[in-house]
């Protein structure tokens, strides 16, 4: 099992500064390569309910859902001229803070908690969405380098407040 | 007054829109227009039949949703009996909110301003103090929760209308209901929702996505090129011309879009043979079947704001084929905002394999990050924001797309179907069925029920 050092700590956090910068630079094919093979990125809905029920992962629905081949895909798609959703690019900042390690359940494996504050601007619009989760992931030593192998992203709203989810948390 | 000047403007507005529509035009402003969106919140939504909710969210006695028709809410609950009802959510005695969750289960709601209490079936049970308080005069047979005016089923499909005078769901649907049977009644297990609905909001007009999923194949071409280049849809930019083009009456429309030229698809939108074999059985009708043989895609809207999408698509470009179903509603929340809720529906008794593809393929091509949705919210967006200034008030939009097709003579179905998708005839519809509202003039069906004028 892995040890928990503040070194390690450091390491983990300097992984996800690094992730961020590469989503807000738009650099998604470098991005890919963060990731395992096998990887699943899921952002569940979110659903109001009753104090005490519950709440995840009960919604049975997700805004995405994904594998690495459909992740491939919806980056292939972002380099099209034609995909209107992004062309021209939102503007995006990912803020990402309160990093908690803890060793996974595997060999070479890490769970780790973040928040995630995105703040996403298109075009000539003043008001700009601003998105708050928390984040869950797995991470895997694949060759000396930290791999995201699972990410669940607890968004902290019901109804979202963007027009899609061109972007990645 | 400045109210009845308000008013004779939008009066001269819809007259002069719907002479347009006679040319194929209409007027941009009614895209963004407050004083239009007013009008539509008392003359569209206050009359028409709102969708709320499928059966199977609410499965068992005391399973509840809540659900809006433009600004009201309301819970959707199945009472103890088992019988469904929709209540709408504010406290008879001073209007609180009684439902501050989005669904769960309930045997009765307690009201956190005061305490009154109401069973599942809306009816008061408890009030504090009653006795003190009302000295035994308050007859709480009076003050239960208040019923939506008129709750209808149609296969599983919870509608509500806030206007008791309505004609029935089976009438206000009209040809539709013919059209809706290819989606519910595949199976004799009917349908369920998967999971709970999309939410989200887009800075559009709520008529802008209804009339795109009601008539706009065309846009597929420009809008949605990517998922031609990424190999989800079939490899021909205009595939979605392929099809007819069906004005279901009253509003209503849908386009059925079949293989293009040279392609082959898979018939009944690919569905696995279990399920072919059910709708085979199942269908009213061998007319059904026989459309239904010929469909890939299937896109639609039942006036004013629920669409429906039956289509055959790539969860990725390794992947199978795969029919996936969702239907979707448009909120109105200001002229330039609408709330988008978007189901995932499946036949209950499908193959689980199937189930969870399906789900893939929906959750990857439309809801919130839907690579087809993404880029139409972009447009729809745009358009909204076109529409908001002085322009707008004098810009006439082109609805001329199919004018010259004649309708086939020998299409099974009802209503008139022309036999290409690349029309806008079925836009030009529901804009005559919405002159025809917010002129107040009631749709033919209901006229006989209540000759009734509002002044
Ligand atoms: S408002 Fe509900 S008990 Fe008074
Ligand atoms: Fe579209």
């Amino acid at each position: 099992m892995v040890v928990v050092t503040e070194h390690l700590e450091q390491e983990v956090s300097r992984f996800l500064i690094k992730e961020a910068e590469l989503l807000d630079n738009h650099a998604y094919e470098e991005w890919l390569s963060l990731l395992t093979p096998d990887v699943r990125y899921i952002v569940p809905v979110q659903v109001t309910q009753e104090q005490g029920v519950p709440s995840r992962p009960t919604s049975g629905m997700a805004h995405l859902d994904e594998d690495y081949t459909s992740l491939e895909m919806r980056v292939r798609r972002l380099k099209s001229a034609r995909a209107w959703a992004e062309n021209p690019p939102s503007r995006t900042r990912h803020f990402v803070t309160n990093v908690r390690v803890e060793p996974g359940d595997r060999e070479g494996e890490l769970k780790v908690r973040s928040n995630v504050l995105l703040w996403r601007s298109r075009g000539d619009e003043p008001h700009a969405d601003l998105l708050s989760a928390e984040r869950h992931d797995l991470l895997r030593r694949v060759e000396g380098q930290w791999k995201i192998a699972q990410r669940v992203v607890i968004l902290d709203q019901a109804v979202v407040n963007t027009r899609s989810l061109s972007v990645i948390l | 007054m400045a109210a009845n000047g308000e008013r004779s403007e939008l009066q001269t507005v819809l007259r002069e829109l719907a002479r347009g529509l006679e040319k194929g035009v209409a007027l941009a402003r009614i895209y963004n227009d407050p004083e239009i969106f007013e009008a539509e919140k008392e003359r569209i939504f206050a009359r028409t039949y709102g969708y709320l909710a499928h059966e199977s969210e609410i499965p068992n006695p005391g399973d509840y949703v809540v659900r809006y028709i433009a600004d009201d809410s309301f819970i959707v609950i199945r009472d103890a009996q088992g019988q469904i009802r929709v209540l709408f959510n504010a406290c008879s005695h001073r209007g609180m909110p009684l439902c501050r969750a989005e669904r769960g289960r309930a045997t009765s709601f307690v009201c956190p301003y005061h305490g009154w209490t109401f069973n599942s079936a809306g009816e008061l049970i408890g009030v504090p103090a009653e006795q003190e308080g009302y000295g035994g005069r308050l007859d709480r047979s009076a003050w239960g929760l208040k019923p939506a005016p008129r709750v209808e089923i149609y296969d599983g499909l919870i509608f509500a209308c806030l206007d008791p005078d309505a004609p029935s769901l089976r009438e206000y649907l009209g040809g539709m209901a013919w059209y809706l049977d290819l989606l519910t009644k595949r199976s004799a297990a009917g349908l369920e929702v998967i999971g709970a609905p999309h939410r989200w909001v887009i800075d559009t007009n709520w008529k802008l996505p209804a009339e795109n999923f009601i008539s706009d194949a065309y846009h597929t071409l420009m809008t949605h090129h990517t998922m031609v280049e990424l190999g989800l849809a079939p490899p021909d930019p205009k595939f979605a011309m392929y099809g007819f083009h069906v004005q279901a009456g009253e509003g209503h429309g849908l386009g059925i879009i079949g293989p293009p030229p040279h392609i082959s698809l898979p018939p009944y939108w690919g569905y696995p043979e279990e399920i072919v074999r059910s709708l085979q059985q199942n269908y009213p009708s061998a007319a059904h079947v026989e459309v239904a043989r010929r469909t890939n895609f299937l896109h639609g809207t039942i006036f004013p704001n629920l669409s429906i999408l039956n289509v055959m698509l790539l969860k990725d470009p390794g992947s199978p084929p795969t029919p996936m179903l969702t239907v979707r509603l448009w909120r109105p929340l200001s002229p330039e905002k609408t709330e988008v809720w978007s189901w995932f529906l499946v036949e209950r008794d499908a193959p689980s394999w199937f189930k969870d593809l399906s789900y893939q393929t929906y959750v990857h091509t439309f809801g919130t990050s839907g690579v087809f949705e993404q880029d139409d919210a972009e447009v729809w967006c745009g358009i909204t924001r076109a529409a908001r200034g002085k322009m707008a008030r004098r810009f006439w939009l082109n609805l001329q797309l199919g004018m010259h097709l004649r309708p086939d003579p020998t299409w099974p179905g009802p209503g008139t179907a022309y036999p290409l998708d690349y029309a806008e005839a079925n836009e030009r519809a529901f804009l005559r069925a919405w002159c025809r509202y917010m002129l107040e003039e009631r749709p033919k069906a209901s006229r006989r029920r209540s000759s009734r004028r509002r002044s």
